[in-house]
């Protein structure tokens, strides 16, 4: 599997399988046997312990019982009992430890997973390319790692630990009944197959409930979230009233599905079950003890053992739903482990200085099948010319500039840089020397020098300041009373929109690429604002090839090369000239400026000055 | 998380209950399940004793085996716990099923008042109040209550039998019912003990988890800058800190939480051998009976886990009862403003406009607008110029009603603006606001908001009006193009332009339009312009604009200086004047005009010859 970026670490070595959720949730597990060892080690003596303590318990009351049909002496009683008494406090201590170690075993299994799965997943986003990364938004990834991590988590423990520590209580009775007599086993052995029955379509029907409750609930509430923030719209058009049903019926939706899962939940069978059990074997075992083949200290011990059933019957349903979570957190996580990404590092492709010329020769570019995102688009940029990309948000413009450095790969036609296709070239090469500014600049919460050297091996404070100065980000920088050491996000420092470009572009500076790429979508609010980026533009703009996708006329304007785009298709290319020439769009754009009075023609009221 | 830090953020419209008034008002709910309330602590007395008298029939059976008694007795105790058992399960099953009518249906109610009170609020609540906070109440606080409910229902119905339990021990043999009861405060005080350290633990645990999720949601977001310059190795190893870190704090909350049941149950092995001994002598001296000691090692276990769960519960409880206080404050928020009357407003307003001496401010002590003064002639379209807080939203504002001024009278078309009635005033006026907001469904939807009553073919007419239906086809399906939560799925562009065509569509007597300052690709900026055009030759206008073109095509340019006009007239004439508005138009407006777009390259390019400070020149331009 191709990827950018690949993390020597220690889960490397026993790679985990990313077949299936099940075989993923194993290979995680089996990483840690010693782990697995003392969790079974644990689980089972905590089971079998508390048996015990119900055979002690017999014991002592038969030898009560004894006493008083005066088989044995007071003082030969007692005896028993302190014996008893010792064993039951001393087998309980270890039962505790041992329950302890179960615990503890399981929440390092807990803890563990989710630490490797974080380290895989992370690693694995890392070396995934951009293809993907920009199909995906940040918070679906967000959940991915969060969530559902934490998911895999509360699946070791208490999901799976309670699954499997109740379940030795479900088998202790079984063996430990025989040894009173194997004609009890009946009752132990009905109640294990009920159980397990009705525990089935218990959760399978819960299963289906609990999503229709979910799923209604943010329904409910992403109505809910919208009609309030729009609430001014809502005021405005006069339509509370409309709201209100609106709101009313997801209401009593939501209602009725609380009311369903209420009544599968009333209804939780293995209860009933268990009742059920207690008194069958309570009827067996004293009919059995009354005709003798039994002692009284065996029912007590017999009832003792059919308590033990109440462990399962209690928490399995919230471990089952525990592991069913679980279970789709895992299916989630594999399905962005086994998504593949396209491109690798070419390491070894052409590797030289580029002048920065560009060609795009009947290019095209989809993501998925039949859904074409750019046609069949051809220019020729010549080394240090600017190049203003234009049209319509959504029309394809920052996806046209993404493929000049792979972050997406052509679909059909090809592109050259320095006459050479840029699948052949070296990634880092090809890379390293073209600068993406996009339109939302993303910064380190680290200091502003941090951030404009990002990338920058060995840049000196004067370098830095130096490049400040040329993105017009001097000033601004120290007007901050630590300067270039301000923390971006710390103390309240945010950053303008403006102010984060600049922050780019004198970065930009610092690497020094051959090509620029800048979506440059930042409305200025005031006139020396725009002075300012216009200026860093135009600098930056100087000497290398660029490409600034704009909302600005005047870049527009002053491009070499202008590429008009509408839905993925160049509808217009050339000088401003040849533009207003060929393209009605286009000129009416710059009618306006020309007779901008003829704006508000048909305004009933005279227009002074006119 | 939120539930540790909810008692910090306090609105300005919370108030305090106290007890009495909250039951009271919790009690009004439950009004009409009185019956089913009942229905539901009968079933849970019934349950509860049921259970409690289990372990009393299992020792009978176990005590009359001694005594060879006929098979009819071991039949009647049989009978006897088959009974308990189904009158358990049965009265569990009625009373979940009850309890979730009732509870479900009371929080429904709650939610259906909640909102009717949010969304009949005034904008200045929202103003102070995010709205995600007040949906918060709205869905979880009332759940968090109905939660708390049940709940209740359940712990009382444990409690319930604990009491029983005691009363047959203390019926029996009161000495060996001293001794279960001493060794109770052990458990319960051993569980307080871990919760204490199971909190401290947790919050670190969860501290150190936040800085992973703080570091990946940023290596996220960055991940094109850090691919950019490759420096992927860098960003990992830093995470790798983090993550194991956060294993090794959060293993030493495991180490705790998995400690509490162990400790518990080692708690509970003793006290099995305390009673068995006591138990046993008490036998042996011939004070009781073997079954009855029997009961009480049975009864061991059974009432200190109600006590733990207890507990841990009496916190909860709070924490729901707090939720309907914040549910019940919302239901009880007021507005400030102050309608004296509900006059029908006329078939169409004429749109004229009186400001008479107002004052307003948002805040008592701080006044923005103070005798304010200003006629709108019905059609006039009248731009609002003026650095930030200079009140030029403030004027929209209260022309829209959305906040209640303190003196002076408002009138519109002659009449106070505080007789109308708000909502057919209000279907009068065309809003669209800086940041347009769009309402899931498709474009049509959202262009019909304002006139449900509308047809296909109207809106089809008003949005071929605009640039020929050429932004129609920048949408993937037309007028049915889903247009996503909040209009997400459309650009700034499109929405503003959605936005003017609702107002459009509506026709309104006033249209006031807070203009966007977001920057907008030339093509879908045209057309907006053409809407706008459009708009204003309909209506009265009131724009807070931040184009000049807006500026320049308004009538009247009134120009705010601290709540105060100082200057009105066109734009001709005030940039004649060379006075606020010729300052104010070299601070907004000069690099929108066409000698900058025209001189843009001499002044930037080549060597940045244009030493600071020296602007490009105003030119003269209208009229051209």
């Amino acid at each position: 599997m191709s990827s950018e970026f690949v993390v020597q670490s220690a889960y490397n070595k026993q790679p985990s399988d990313w077949r299936s959720p099940a075989q993923y949730v194993f290979s995680h597990i089996r990483r840690h046997p010693f782990v697995a060892i003392m969790l079974m080690i644990g689980a089972i003596s905590n089971a079998a312990l508390a048996a015990a303590l119900f055979y002690f318990i017999g014991t002592a009351y038969n030898a009560v019982i004894d006493w008083q049909r005066g088989q044995i002496t007071q003082e030969d009683a007692f005896a028993v009992v302190i014996g008893i008494v010792t064993a039951v406090v001393i087998s309980q201590l270890i039962r505790a430890t041992l329950m302890f170690v179960r615990n503890y075993a399981a929440e390092m299994y807990g803890q563990r997973v989710e630490r490797d799965v974080r380290d895989e997943l992370y690693s694995n986003l890392l070396g995934k390319s951009m293809d993907f990364h920009d199909k995906r938004p940040i918070g679906e990834i967000m959940a991915r790692v969060t969530n559902d991590v934490r998911e895999l988590n509360l699946m070791m423990n208490p999901g799976l630990n309670l699954i499997f520590g109740s379940g030795m209580f479900l088998i202790m009775p079984l063996l430990f009944t025989p040894f009173i007599s194997w004609q009890l086993t009946l009752t132990p052995l009905l109640f294990m197959i009920g159980y397990i029955t009705a525990q089935y379509q218990y959760v399978s029907s819960l299963h289906r409930v609990a999503q229709d409750v979910r799923q209604s609930f943010g329904e409910m509430n992403a109505s809910l979230a919208e009609s309030l923030d729009g609430v001014e719209i809502v005021k405005g058009a006069a339509q509370e009233d409309s709201e209100i049903n609106k709101f009313n019926k997801l209401v009593d939706y939501v209602y009725g599905k609380f009311v369903e899962q209420g009544d599968i939940e009333a209804l939780y069978l293995p209860l009933l079950i268990w009742g059920i059990a207690l008194v069958a074997g309570f009827a067996h075992s004293l009919y059995l003890a009354n005709v003798g083949s039994i002692l009284p200290g065996d029912v007590v011990r017999f009832m003792g053992y059919l308590s033990l059933f109440g462990f399962p019957v209690f928490v399995s349903q919230f471990a089952f739903s525990q592991v069913a979570l679980g279970y789709a957190s895992a299916k989630r996580i594999v399905s962005i482990l086994n998504t593949e990404t396209t491109l690798d590092q070419n390491k070894g492709g052409h590797n030289e200085p580029m002048a920065g010329a560009i060609t795009f020769d009947g290019v095209s570019f989809h993501y998925d099948e039949g859904k074409v995102i750019i046609h069949d688009v051809s220019f020729n940029v010549e080394p240090g010319q600017t190049i203003a990309i234009v049209g319509q948000t959504g029309a394809g413009k920052s996806t046209l500039t993404k493929l000049i450095n792979r972050t997406y790969d052509v679909t059909e036609g090809s592109i050259a840089i320095d006459g050479i296709n840029v699948k052949n070239w070296d990634m880092q090469s090809l890379r390293s020397q073209i600068s993406i500014i996009e339109q939302d600049v993303f910064l380190f919460s680290r200091t502003i020098a941090e951030n404009i050297a990002f990338g920058v091996e060995g840049a000196t404070p004067e370098d830095i300041e130096r490049a400040a100065k040329m993105a017009q980000a001097h000033d601004f920088i120290t007007s901050f009373p630590e300067g270039y050491q301000t923390v971006i996000g710390q103390r309240g420092v945010t950053l303008s929109g403006g102010q984060r470009q600049r922050l780019a572009i004198a970065r930009a500076f610092l690497t020094d690429p051959k090509i620029l790429i800048l979506d440059d979508s930042t409305s200025a609010i005031d006139s020396a604002t725009e002075d300012k980026i216009q200026r860093a533009i135009w600098t930056a703009a100087e000497g290398r090839t660029t490409v600034l996708i704009t909302h600005r006329l005047s870049q527009i304007r002053w491009a070499d090369h202008i590429v008009v785009i509408k839905k993925g298709y160049v509808v217009a290319q050339g000088k401003h000239e040849d533009l207003l020439q060929s393209s009605e769009a286009y000129r009416r754009i710059f009618a306006r400026y020309e007779n901008p009075t003829r704006a508000a023609a048909g305004a009933p009221a005279p227009q002074a000055g006119d | 998380m939120a539930i540790m830090f909810r008692g910090l953020e306090e609105d300005n419209y919370d108030r305090q209950y106290t007890d009495l008034q909250l039951y009271r008002r919790i009690g009004d709910f439950f009004a009409k399940y009185k019956g089913q309330l009942l229905a539901v602590f009968g079933m849970a007395f019934a349950a509860s004793v049921s259970l409690s008298i289990r372990p009393v029939i299992i020792a009978a059976g176990v005590g009359a085996i001694d005594q060879r008694t006929e098979i009819s007795t071991i039949s009647l105790l049989v009978g006897a716990l088959l009974v308990t058992v189904l009158v358990e399960y049965f009265g569990n099953w009625v009373r979940r099923r009850i309890a979730a009518r009732a509870i479900g249906g009371v929080v429904a109610r709650m939610r259906k008042d909640a909102f009717e009170s949010a969304i009949n609020r005034d904008l200045s609540f929202y103003d102070t109040n995010k709205s995600g906070k007040v949906v918060s109440r709205i869905t979880s606080d009332t759940q968090e209550f109905g939660t708390i409910v049940l709940l209740s229902s359940d712990i009382i119905s444990q409690l319930a039998s604990v009491f029983v339990l005691v009363a047959i021990l203390f019926s029996r043999n009161a000495q060996l019912t001293w001794i279960v009861l001493a060794l109770s405060p052990f458990i319960v005080g051993g569980s307080m003990v871990f919760r204490h350290f199971a909190r401290i633990t947790t919050r670190n645990g969860a501290r150190a988890l936040g800085l992973v999720n703080d570091n990946i949601q940023e290596s996220v977001a960055g991940i094109a800058i850090a691919k950019n310059f490759r420096q992927e190795a860098a960003i990992y190893d830093k995470f790798n800190e983090v993550n194991t870190t956060s294993y090794n704090v959060n293993m030493v909350r495991g180490l705790v939480l998995s400690l509490i049941f162990p400790v518990l149950n080692a708690l509970a092995g003793i006290a099995f051998g305390v009673i068995i001994y006591f138990g046993a002598r008490a036998v042996l001296a011939e004070t009781v009976t073997a079954d009855t000691w029997y009961l009480f090692i049975q009864s061991v276990d059974r009432f200190w886990f109600p006590f733990i769960t207890l507990s841990a519960f009496i916190s909860q409880f709070q924490q729901g009862l707090s939720s309907a206080e914040r549910v019940f404050a919302l239901i009880d928020a007021e507005n400030t403003l102050n309608q004296t009357g509900e006059n029908p407003v006329n078939e169409r307003l004429h749109g004229e406009i009186a400001f008479k001496d107002v004052a307003f401010g948002y805040k008592a002590d701080e006044p923005v607008l103070n005798s304010f003064s200003l006629n709108i002639a019905p059609g006039e379209d009248v731009a609002f110029v003026g650095h930030t807080g200079a009140g030029k939203s403030t004027v929209a504002k209260l022309i829209s009603r959305f906040y209640e001024f303190q003196a002076g009278d408002l009138l519109i078309d002659g009449q106070d603006i505080r007789s109308f009635d708000l909502q057919a005033y209000r279907q009068q006026l065309g809003i669209v606001s800086q940041s347009p907001f769009l309402f899931s469904g498709t474009v049509r939807d959202n262009i019909r908001y304002g006139r449900p009553d509308a047809s296909d073919d109207e809106i089809n007419a008003i949005a071929h009006s605009i640039g020929d239906g050429d932004w129609l086809d920048t949408l993937p399906n037309g007028l049915d193009s889903d247009v996503g939560e909040r209009g997400a799925r459309l650009s700034m562009g499109q929405r503003q332009l959605v936005s003017l065509m609702r107002v459009l569509l509506q026709k309104p007597s006033i249209f006031i339009l807070d203009e966007a300052t977001a920057s907008i690709d030339p093509f879908t900026e045209t057309q907006i312009q053409e809407a706008l055009d459009l708009i204003l030759s309909q209506s009265t206008s009131i724009l807070i604009a931040h184009r000049l073109s807006t500026v320049r095509s308004a009538d009247r340019i009134i120009v705010l200086d601290h709540g105060n006009i100082i200057e009105s007239g066109n734009h001709d004439e005030l940039m004649a004047q060379g006075g606020h508005y010729a300052e104010l138009y070299n601070t907004y407006f000069r690099h929108q005009s066409l000698s900058y777009i025209e001189n843009a390259q001499a002044y930037f390019s080549n060597g940045h010859d244009a030493p600071e400070g020296v602007e490009p020149e105003i030119e003269p331009e209208a009229g051209n």
